[in-house]
């Protein structure tokens, strides 16, 4: 079989690398290789074969897989594995999204943009390195890919207090990497797994005890938790967020969160399933306790940035309920949201950031007013308002809706807490929309002009897929129910 | 041809000791040009090198075994005292890559430098000293292998016979190595009181009819403090940094490189006996004090000073100011992962731990090779002075950047590989040694920081107003060492070779990884 996963990983490879070294050149060369990317993932979207009833990979159920011997010794076989599904695929088509959005976002960088622009890309090749690793060697390599540029991006690129927060951002994450690696090295050497692939762990875990499994599952949770962020190790996102340029910003909400969802779907929830089983209640708490304690936050924001931070732990925590469900439903529900919040919190980033780049200042109680003065940035944040808060027709709403309706299969009358914090989310962006963008103008200067052009076209290329994916929201749960995991129909 | 048959299974040795002594022979005749001299120590430590590959099982060279095939990773009739293990051979071979490392540097140097004989001369015999040690199969005898190599690395220290910094650093190294050799013989003795022998095997073999238990328990305690001062694990590691700071930078490389893993080995040697008895309860009977075995005691102290050092070594390590010191207290960390290998007692660890002492020559050893090569260029002893190395010697800065990053354990550098097979054979072992493992990977995020700082003035900080005449303290007179960047054909080579095994090892480690997994589990087959 042709090995594209591979030819996409050595192009995005080549990239960075060529980016890093092509000094004022930089931003061509990363625009060339986010073209190439976008085109190689639609190749991949479009020639995904693992609708139901088919049967042509390596690992069972993992269409486009591709596997090499690495580092192979009597009690350690590592391979060189990847391959996606419907799952995966769907995170690989953000990354592509994300990835182009950024680069033409940030064309007007000036400081050092050859290392600007590689870190950016190299952020984004350890995303999609995660996204397809199905080897716990690889996995982990593709985990830390993505920790080290941004912390240089935060640290380097950031705002006044980008040390403590690159600082803060690496200590957590990496700590929960650790004892994620931990957790992994364990459910293979505990399961008795023959090699490190994921089809070997997932067909040897099956065997692990009940107990065995809730502490391996509760050291992934751990590992994956702080990514997602849950709460209360959630304490990073806001500083690193308020911190890190717009570039590094928009990754860090659009793709870097999706990490921890995508981690905990494919490498604990699906390994083990006993192990989640008794660990429920807690992560139903958990999952409860950061969409709550993330809107209310939000509530009391000033920063606008920090406005969008604190709803993404609103957001992502629905996701963690989602996936909690252990449903079918709530998988795809769970999918579908990591997708639309990857979109719109970049949307809304890069307006927080384009906020800040036109009047100098993020304070949503000193602004006021600034529509006459630049249409094309309020239509954008107003955009991504609706969509975040759930408007119809915009990506957001099938994936709440979907992730409401089953959780009100799992757990019938909980659903009013997520449906009653829907309501303070819709309350926070009305209430900043209404204070930023209209009413007398206030701390608009006379010579205010509206977003350039590159700024315009990132935003506008996510505004066209929001309203898209609002309307069609079956190009994506089509591909994502062809995945090979219970309760879909292609097994 | 085989080589075998006519030259015996000690030639690497013997061509070791030949060389050495023509070096000497010359200097008595007048010929002291650091080129010549160092050309004959290079070449003994080559030849030797490719005898060793070739008693490892390397096919190509499968003609230049010095040791028929039968004799290696067999249990020893009788009570000899030297046997050959694969494991043995990987550890010959590391020792010589790391001497081959410091000579091939030094030969860059001045080639009127005052006291080349004495230097090579003592390095070469250093190196036949560790090389005797990997064949030990006998308490005495690897005692002594270890003092060959101490005596020779006292001289080595103080070799240049001028800087008073480096005479402090020779005595207090002499002393503290004397006394620790004390310690070991003692421990050595009290073994020889409750067993009778002193061969290795033969302990090995008569575990569980020991009358005084007692007895061994101290002996060990004594052994692992005797060898825990080669070591530098704490709490016996305080010697180590002024020694390292003190010594010539060249010799320092060959102190962390190379002799240093001779405590290591010696510790593989000593304990895989009593420790591996745990796993292969079945076979032997194991040690036991009333109704305290042996082998859990050990490894649990083994352990927690394994912990110590690592804990202890990284956190000292991030408060130097001065980079021989920040090295030489990350060597201390490294130390401590290194000790995993044996506490945990498994063929995985051991290849582990055998993995991260063969990167470490590459990491650390070459690292004091650039340091002593910037040195030449001005580059004082501060991490501060390092302040634009990065853009105005760009390759050296990426060089010197890599072998930090592989000592950080960074992905795709040997470091990282090493790490990684370390720390999962500690997982592997189940029990507290996950524990361990854990430990190991926050101490490695902890040495991070500390790696990170260095890059962020090499690379980011800007540089400091060019220092006036180098020119005038390489001595410009001499044009081989303008060439290459400013260090010298042989120091740019020793440390390319090491910077190119650090990335091609990290990306594909299974030839080396192979090759060492296979030796330590025939070892621990034997030792059981």
């Amino acid at each position: 079989m042709f090995p594209l996963i591979s030819l996409v990983l050595v192009t995005l490879l080549a990239g960075t690398a060529a980016t890093f070294f092509s000094g004022a050149r930089a931003r061509w060369v990363a625009l060339g290789t986010s073209v190439l990317f976008v085109l190689e993932v639609a190749f991949l979207f479009l020639s995904y074969s693992g609708w139901p009833g088919y049967n042509s990979s390596l690992v069972p159920g993992f269409a486009e897989s591709e596997s090499y011997a690495w580092i192979s010794i009597s009690w350690m076989h590592v391979n060189f594995t990847v391959g996606v599904d419907g799952i995966s695929l769907v995170l690989i088509l953000l990354t592509a999204i994300l990835q182009i959005a950024t680069v033409v976002y940030s064309w007007g960088e000036e400081k050092r943009p050859a290392a600007y622009f590689g870190l950016l890309l190299l952020t984004c090749l350890g995303c999609f390195g995660v996204f397809v690793a199905l080897d716990v060697l690889l996995f982990f390599l593709f985990w830390e890919a993505v920790l080290v540029p941004m912390f240089f991006l935060i640290g380097f690129w950031g705002g006044p207090q980008r040390r403590y927060a690159a600082l803060k951002f690496f200590v957590y994450t990496h700590v929960a990497s650790i004892v994620m690696l931990v957790g992994l090295l364990a459910l293979v050497f505990y399961s008795g797994a023959t090699s490190f692939d994921f089809a070997s762990i997932y067909a040897a875990a099956r065997g692990l005890t009940p107990v065995a499994q809730t502490f391996l599952f509760l050291a992934l949770f751990f590992g994956f938790g702080v990514k997602f962020p849950i709460v209360p190790f959630h304490t990073w996102l806001p500083d690193a967020h308020v911190e890190a340029p717009t570039g590094g910003s928009v990754l860090l909400a659009g793709l870097l969160l999706k990490l921890g969802g995508y981690g905990l779907t494919r490498w604990a929830v699906e390994v083990l399933p006993s192990g989640l089983h008794t660990t429920q209640p807690l992560l139903y708490f958990i999952a409860f306790l950061s969409i709550i304690w993330g809107s209310v936050l939000s509530l009391s924001q000033r920063d606008l940035k920090r406005l969008v931070a604190y709803s993404s732990i609103n957001h992502m925590g629905i996701v963690l309920l989602a996936i909690a469900l252990n449903s079918s439903l709530g998988l795809l529900a769970a999918v579908l949201l990591m997708f639309a919040h990857g979109i719109v919190s970049a949307l809304l980033f890069m307006t927080a950031g384009s906020v800040h780049h036109t009047f100098g200042t993020r304070d949503i109680a000193g602004l006021g007013g600034i529509t006459p003065r630049t249409p094309a940035l309020s239509t954008m944040i107003m955009v991504g308002s609706l969509a975040s808060l759930g408007l119809p027709a915009l990506i957001s709403f099938p994936a709440e809706f979907t992730a409401l309706l089953a959780t009100w299969n799992g757990l019938a009358y909980w659903v009013f807490i997520p449906l009653a914090i829907l309501v303070v989310t819709a309350a926070f962006y009305l209430w900043m929309m209404q204070r930023i963008l209209f009413g007398p103008p206030k701390g608009v200067p006379l010579d205010a002009h509206d977003v350039p052009w590159y700024e315009g076209v990132g935003m506008g290329l996510l505004v066209a897929l929001t309203v898209l994916f609002g309307v069609l929201p079956g190009l994506l749960v089509n591909v994502i129910v062809s995945s090979p995991v219970k309760g879909f129909p292609g097994t | 041809m085989d080589v075998a048959s006519f030259a015996g299974p000690f030639l690497p040795e013997i061509l070791l000791l030949g060389a050495a002594l023509l070096i000497y022979l010359l200097d008595v005749l007048g010929v002291r040009r650091n080129e010549i001299v160092g050309a004959i120590a290079l070449s003994g430590t080559l030849l030797a090198l490719l005898f060793v590959v070739a008693d490892l099982g390397f096919a190509p060279l499968a003609g230049l075994a010095t040791v028929p095939s039968g004799q290696v990773d067999a249990l020893p009739t009788g009570t000899p005292l030297y046997a050959f293990t694969s494991l043995g051979f990987v550890f010959q071979g590391i020792f010589l890559l790391a001497s081959f490392l410091v000579t091939l540097a030094s030969m860059s140097r001045p080639s009127n430098e005052r006291g080349a004989p004495i230097f090579y001369g003592l390095l070469t015999l250093a190196t036949l000293g560790m090389l005797l040690v990997a064949i030990a199969s006998d308490l005495i005898f690897l005692l002594l292998a270890i003092e060959v190599t101490s005596i020779a690395t006292y001289l080595l220290v103080a070799y240049t016979r001028k800087d008073p910094r480096a005479l402090e650093a020779a005595m207090k190294f002499y002393i503290i190595g004397a006394l620790s050799t004390t310690i070991s013989f003692f421990g050595a003795s009290l073994l020889f009181g409750a067993y009778g022998t002193t061969n290795l095997y033969a302990i090995a073999a008569a575990r569980g009819t020991v009358g005084f238990p007692v007895l061994v328990l101290l002996g060990y305690g004594f052994l692992i403090a005797g060898l825990a001062f080669k070591a530098t694990l704490v709490p016996f590691h305080a010697w180590a940094v002024d020694v390292y700071d003190g010594s010539p930078t060249d010799v320092t490389s060959f102190l962390a490189g190379g002799s240093k893993k001779v405590g290591i080995f010696a510790f593989f040697l000593v304990f895989l006996a009593p420790i591996l008895y745990v796993r292969t309860a079945a076979s032997g009977t194991p040690f036991t004090t009333g109704t305290v075995a042996l082998g859990p005691v050990l490894q649990l102290t083994l352990s927690a000073v394994a912990v110590l050092t690592m804990t202890l070594g990284n956190i000292l390590a991030l408060l130097q100011k001065e980079m021989k010191r920040m090295l030489a207290y990350s060597s201390i960390s490294q130390a401590g992962y290194m000790l995993i290998g044996i506490a945990v007692g498994t063929a995985p660890a051991l290849a582990g731990a055998t993995l991260q002492i063969f990167a470490h020559v590459f990491m650390k050893g070459a690292a004091f090779l650039v340091v002593a090569g910037v040195a030449g260029l001005g580059i004082g002893p501060l991490i501060a002075d390092y302040k634009g190395l990065g853009t105005r010697k760009p390759l050296i800065g990426v060089s010197f950047g890599l072998m930090l990053l592989s000592l950080a354990g960074v992905p795709l550098t040997i470091g990282f590989v090493s790490k990684f097979v370390l720390f999962s054979a500690a997982v592997q072992a189940q029990g507290y040694f996950v524990w361990l493992a854990v430990a190991g990977l926050l101490n490695s995020a902890l040495s991070v920081f500390y790696y990170a700082r260095v890059l962020k003035v090499m690379f980011f900080d800007e540089p400091a107003a060019q220092p006036a005449a180098s020119g005038a303290v390489l001595g410009a007179s001499e044009p081989v060492l303008l060439a290459a960047g400013g260090l010298g054909y042989g120091r740019a080579a020793a440390i390319a070779l090491a910077t190119i095994v650090i990335v091609v090892a990290g990306v594909y480690p299974q030839p080396i990884l192979g090759a060492i997994q296979s030796a330590a589990q025939h070892f621990v087959n034997v030792g059981a």
